[in-house]
């Protein structure tokens, strides 16, 4: 168990130092809290309104989850069936490079007026919408990146292209839909968030980040901030243990490599 | 090796050729003109530089690619025909397992297609796991087996479903010299035990000379059969590689080779020379 732990201990230690550096900084220079707050001050606002923050980012993070899900169906459905249409590999790069370039989250205010703004579902269509694009992607990349020879072999079995799709290229594309699914975790819960500085409802980490800098309260600010990074965390950790249950570590790693 | 062939034809190829890129500045005549006649049970390699036509020849065999002029006929079949009936069996110079399946599924993968079932399946792979000598490693993934045991579980794989004819493109190319000795006499035994056709390709003239009945020398650019050998070493065994005949026949192939070598440098692309 302590061998297992020990890799742990550098960061920790890293962070100690950081988080202590920081504190000393700001106590030393005098740094007043709308520069930077200090880590104790934050820290406090964050014990002190633990069950707000725990509300506030079990909102963002319910509009993080449910537009991860419909955006990762709805990528998935799009990679399967662009798939049939794209089979080389080279389009593949170039179109994840223009999707990347367009600011989605540019769409809430027009999403906020097409739908009901007091709902949630403006900022669970955004987060979905960003979502798709790595899903979209990655799965693409993992349905179309297959051993030629494989390719090859199926022919060589009579194997239809739906056979083809079935037997070779989903089983082929499941450790590049987790790296998407990697991006995309900590990807919708900064959607979810940033949405909710276009209006609507005011229980998100997004609208108590904006009311507590425009009140001033720059330590509940940071406070938020730092729930929100926990909220990507753990996002982000979830994907990771279902990757693991889903595929063995040792098959991770070779496929990999 | 006591080989009677039965009279019948595994694989008649007349006039074949076939061009990459036609008509652009990038064109390749990969096939000129290419004839071959290969006996139901009779083991021949393919062996020529890089570049020679080697693999687009088994490739148009196996109905992989298509050819531009000329006749292909499998078992009296159009090679499409003859692949969508599932008559030959295809081993790369790559194992190209799946990484996802274990052992036992990769090998029931063709049987999978042919849509057998379960049970029939699984006594099939173990059957085949016996011949590849692999019994133990069913429940393995493939990662976990040598190169040379995922290359038997490729070749265990191309015998599934029984195809009277086997393709294979360099079967043992990435192994060593040790473990691809070895392999050449499971690939001798096993072919003395099923009598399935082969057509061979490989680099090495040894490899060439050690399996066959007979070595189709192949040349490049373009890409056509330049001499055909008949080895006639009879049964293989321990001293056959040491033996006199056997230098005799690797000479023929060298020289075959060396006649049609107009660069002077491309002898350096074959391995495993005696
Ligand atoms: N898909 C393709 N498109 C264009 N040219 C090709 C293609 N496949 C093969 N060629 C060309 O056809 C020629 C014969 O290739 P082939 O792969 O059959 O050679 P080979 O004898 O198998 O060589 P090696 O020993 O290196 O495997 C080469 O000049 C190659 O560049
Ligand atoms: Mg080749």
């Amino acid at each position: 168990m302590n061998s297992k732990l020990s890799y742990l201990w550098p960061p920790i230690l890293i962070a100690a130092l950081f988080l202590g550096a920081w504190q000393l900084l700001v106590v030393v220079q005098d740094l007043k809290p709308f520069l930077l707050p200090a880590p104790s001050l934050i820290a406090s606002e964050f014990s002190n309104g633990a069950t707000l923050m725990w509300g506030a980012a079990f909102y963002t993070g319910t509009t993080a989850f449910l537009g991860l899900l419909f955006g990762t169906i709805a990528g998935l459905f799009m990679a399967l069936l662009a798939q049939r249409f794209i089979t080389v590999n080279k389009l593949v790069t170039p179109l994840a490079a223009g999707l990347a370039t367009v600011p989605i989250i540019a769409l809430t205010p027009i999403l906020n007026n097409m739908f009901n703004i007091t709902s949630r579902t403006p900022r669970v269509l955004v987060t979905a919408i960003i979502v798709l694009f790595p899903i979209f992607v990655n799965v693409m990349r993992g349905l179309i990146q297959v051993n030629p020879l494989q390719v090859e072999l199926m022919r060589s079995l009579n194997a239809a292209p739906r056979t083809t799709l079935r037997i070779l290229r989903i089983p082929n594309a499941i450790p590049f839909f987790f790296t998407g699914l990697k991006i995309a975790a900590p990807l919708a819960v900064i959607a979810a968030l940033v949405a909710e500085y276009f209006g609507g409802p005011q229980e998100g980490l997004g609208s108590r980040i904006a009311s507590a800098a425009a009140n001033t309260a720059y330590g509940r600010a940071w406070a938020y901030v730092l729930a929100a990074i926990i909220t990507g965390l753990i996002f982000y950790l979830a994907i990771i243990a279902i990757e693991r249950l889903v595929t063995p570590r040792s098959a991770q790693l070779h496929v990999k490599a | 090796m006591t080989t009677t062939f039965d009279t019948g034809s595994a694989l008649a190829i007349s006039n074949v050729s076939k061009v990459f890129n036609k008509g652009n500045e990038n064109e390749v005549i990969a096939l000129s003109d290419v004839n071959l006649n290969v006996h139901t049970g009779e083991f021949i390699s393919l062996i020529g530089p890089s570049g020679c036509g080697k693999s687009t020849l088994l490739r148009v065999i196996g109905d992989l690619t298509g050819f531009d002029s000329g006749s292909v006929q499998v078992s009296g079949k159009s090679p499409e025909d003859a692949r969508k009936e599932r008559l030959y069996g295809i081993a790369f110079q790559q194992a190209a397992l799946f990484d996802w399946r274990t052992v036992s599924k990769n090998i029931e993968l063709p049987l999978e297609l042919a849509g057998w079932d379960k049970s029939q399946r699984e006594v099939r792979s173990a059957e085949l796991l016996e011949m590849v000598q692999l019994s133990e490693f069913g429940n393995h993934r493939p990662w976990e087996l040598s190169g040379g045991m995922q290359q038997r579980v490729a070749i265990a794989r191309s015998l599934a479903v029984d195809p009277p004819l086997l393709l294979m493109d360099e079967p043992f190319g990435a192994l060593d010299e040790m473990t691809r000795e070895r392999m050449q006499n499971e690939l001798l035994r096993i072919r003395l035990d099923t009598g399935k056709t082969i057509v061979f390709v490989t680099h090495s003239i040894p490899e060439a000379v050690y399996l066959s009945d007979r070595v189709v020398v192949m040349s490049p650019r373009p890409g056509r059969i330049t001499a055909e050998i008949n080895v006639d070493l009879g049964e293989r065994t321990e001293t056959t590689r040491e033996s006199d005949h056997f230098f005799h026949c690797v000479t023929s192939v060298r020289e075959a080779l060396r006649l049609h070598d107009t660069s002077g440098t491309s002898t350096s692309s074959f391995r495993g020379e005696v």
